[in-house]
């Protein structure tokens, strides 16, 4: 047997140098947007530290209705710098989803999702979904006194769906009420389903930003002239990290001089606490959910919203679909909607914490 | 020519045969797969509460109850009877308290409220406190579900 260097057996083997090679030929086009593609990674680098982070405090928490408050206490009083993971796991998450919708909304308005992009732009709106599901079903895992009564409000929202709801709000509760049930079962989505569910959903999605190539803005594409660009490896990736560090930094920070609290411990008979309020990203559909009135022209009012809600949602969904024409009034009207949604947002949020 | 023909016929029938069997069988897996991730639960009949832990003695005075996995709040009425309520919000599931001084439930997650009787007069609420049976036997509080007593 002809004698063969390490690298040239696993090369025969494994066949790496295809990706390296595909990695050293792909191109990052540059132009004035260019800042919007590192949102992607910035995503991806606070996944990392969630599964991390996820990991080590699943050394110790117990996702019973006995002795789930009592191990977090325990993480955060007793195991050697219990604190800080916990915190870089809620501060990580919030990060995580802070950049999602950024991410999204940037390419709402750049139009990225024109064609042959339009399932990445689906898959992007479900990894959106499934950040939010984590984010959801993470927030009741502390057991504590606002978790509990926020979690007894989202999953009875589900119910005023006309025919299915009572249906759905009982899967997720696994049981009428929220109880010791609905701990393990949201413990159960979040550290196993989810996060099946999500990486096969960021496989799929990476897949086609691979297969397609990053996407140009319409005007840079109208000009009709090459656009410089840089190759990925190593400029593009470089660069990126400079602003994975500037992140990095910021979530050390918010982790350790913000450290997340611990409330009183959830108790299923008394009565609502002040002030429940569901975590930032909910703000602006509770508030919604606020406004409306008990009943409007006699239909409850719960579920005009959610319903106006579920309509809300699918046409984000099929936003690629419905965008047939993203150079003429329709795409500006499009695009336009993307910054009223914006302000809706924020102002409804704003508004619910002052 | 007719040979292919026969072939494809073949493969066809095949393909439905095997199609159907999947689709058969998918069907008798998810049956009990959904049924599992619904758990049974059931609303207790009855509960039964010692009448000397709530013997409340003057008008207006309330003491909370479990009802199953919900709260439940008995009530001193002002003409000595008593009142039972489930102690849950009808908007949107929270627990509520009573609050004598203001003869009112209140509700704050959405700021909802309850006159004395458990009707919604403010707030989010669509509908009034669920009321339940309230029969006094001897050292005994039986607490039923509305309409079930015998
Ligand atoms: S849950 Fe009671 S007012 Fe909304």
């Amino acid at each position: 047997m002809p004698k063969q260097s390490f690298r040239e057996w696993l090369e025969t083997r494994l066949g790496w140098g295809q990706i390296v090679n595909f990695l050293q030929k792909k191109e990052v086009p540059r132009h004035k947007h260019t800042l919007w593609y590192y949102t992607g990674s910035a995503i991806l680098i606070f996944l990392v530290i969630q599964i991390i982070t996820g990991f080590m405090l699943l050394l110790y928490y117990k996702p019973t209705l006995e002795k789930a408050y009592q191990s977090v206490t325990q993480i955060m009083t007793e195991v050697s710098y219990g604190w800080v993971i916990r915190s870089l796991h809620h501060w990580s998450a919030t990060l995580m989803i802070a950049f999602v919708f950024i991410h999204l909304l940037s390419l709402w308005i750049l139009k990225a999702y024109r064609p042959p992009r339009e399932l990445t732009w689906m898959s992007g709106v479900i990894l959106l979904f499934l950040t939010l599901a984590f984010g959801f079903t993470g927030y009741l895992l502390p057991w504590d006194e606002l978790s509990l009564a926020a979690t007894k409000v989202g999953t009875e929202i589900p119910s005023t769906i006309p025919l299915i709801g009572r249906w759905v709000t009982q899967l997720l509760r696994g049981g009428a009420d929220v109880t010791g049930d609905t701990l393990t079962r949201f413990f159960g989505l979040h550290v196993s389903i989810l996060p099946l569910s999500l990486i096969l959903v960021l496989g799929f999605h990476l897949y086609l930003i691979q297969k397609h190539g990053m996407s140009v803005p319409l005007r840079e594409e109208k000009q009709n002239r090459p656009l410089p660009s840089y190759p990925f490896w190593p400029n593009f990736l470089l660069r990126e990290s400079v602003f994975w560090l500037i992140l990095l930094g910021s979530l050390i920070t918010l982790s350790l001089f913000l450290p997340r609290g611990l409330g009183q411990p959830a108790d299923l008979m008394a009565p609502a606490p002040v002030g429940v309020r569901p975590e930032w990203y909910f703000l602006f559909l509770f508030q919604t959910l606020k406004l409306f009135p008990a009943t409007i022209l006699g239909i409850p009012g719960d579920t005009i919203a959610i319903l106006l809600v579920m309509v809300a949602v699918g046409l984000f969904f099929f936003l690629p679909l419905l965008d047939t024409d993203p150079a003429g009034r329709k795409g500006k009207v499009i695009t336009w909607a993307a910054v009223a949604f914006i302000v809706y947002a924020v102002v409804m949020s704003l508004w619910s914490v002052l | 020519m007719k040979l292919k023909d026969s072939l494809f016929t073949r493969r066809k029938f095949l393909n439905t045969l095997i199609g159907g069997w999947l689709t058969a069988l998918g069907a008798t897996i998810i049956q009990p797969v959904i049924k599992f991730i619904f758990p049974p639960y059931r609303e207790p009949e009855e509960v039964i509460l010692p009448a000397a832990d709530y013997e409340l003695p003057g008008p207006n005075s309330f003491k909370t109850f479990p009802w199953g996995s919900k709260p439940g709040i008995l009530k001193r009425n002002d003409d000595g009877s008593l009142t039972a309520f489930v102690a849950v919000c009808t908007h949107l599931d929270c627990n509520v308290t009573y609050l004598p001084e203001q003869r009112k439930f209140y509700c704050a997650c959405h700021d909802g409220w309850y006159d004395e009787n458990g009707i919604n007069i403010a707030g989010p609420p669509p509908r009034p406190l669920r009321r339940l049976d309230v029969i006094v036997e001897g050292e005994k509080i039986i607490i039923r579900r509305k309409g079930e007593s015998a």
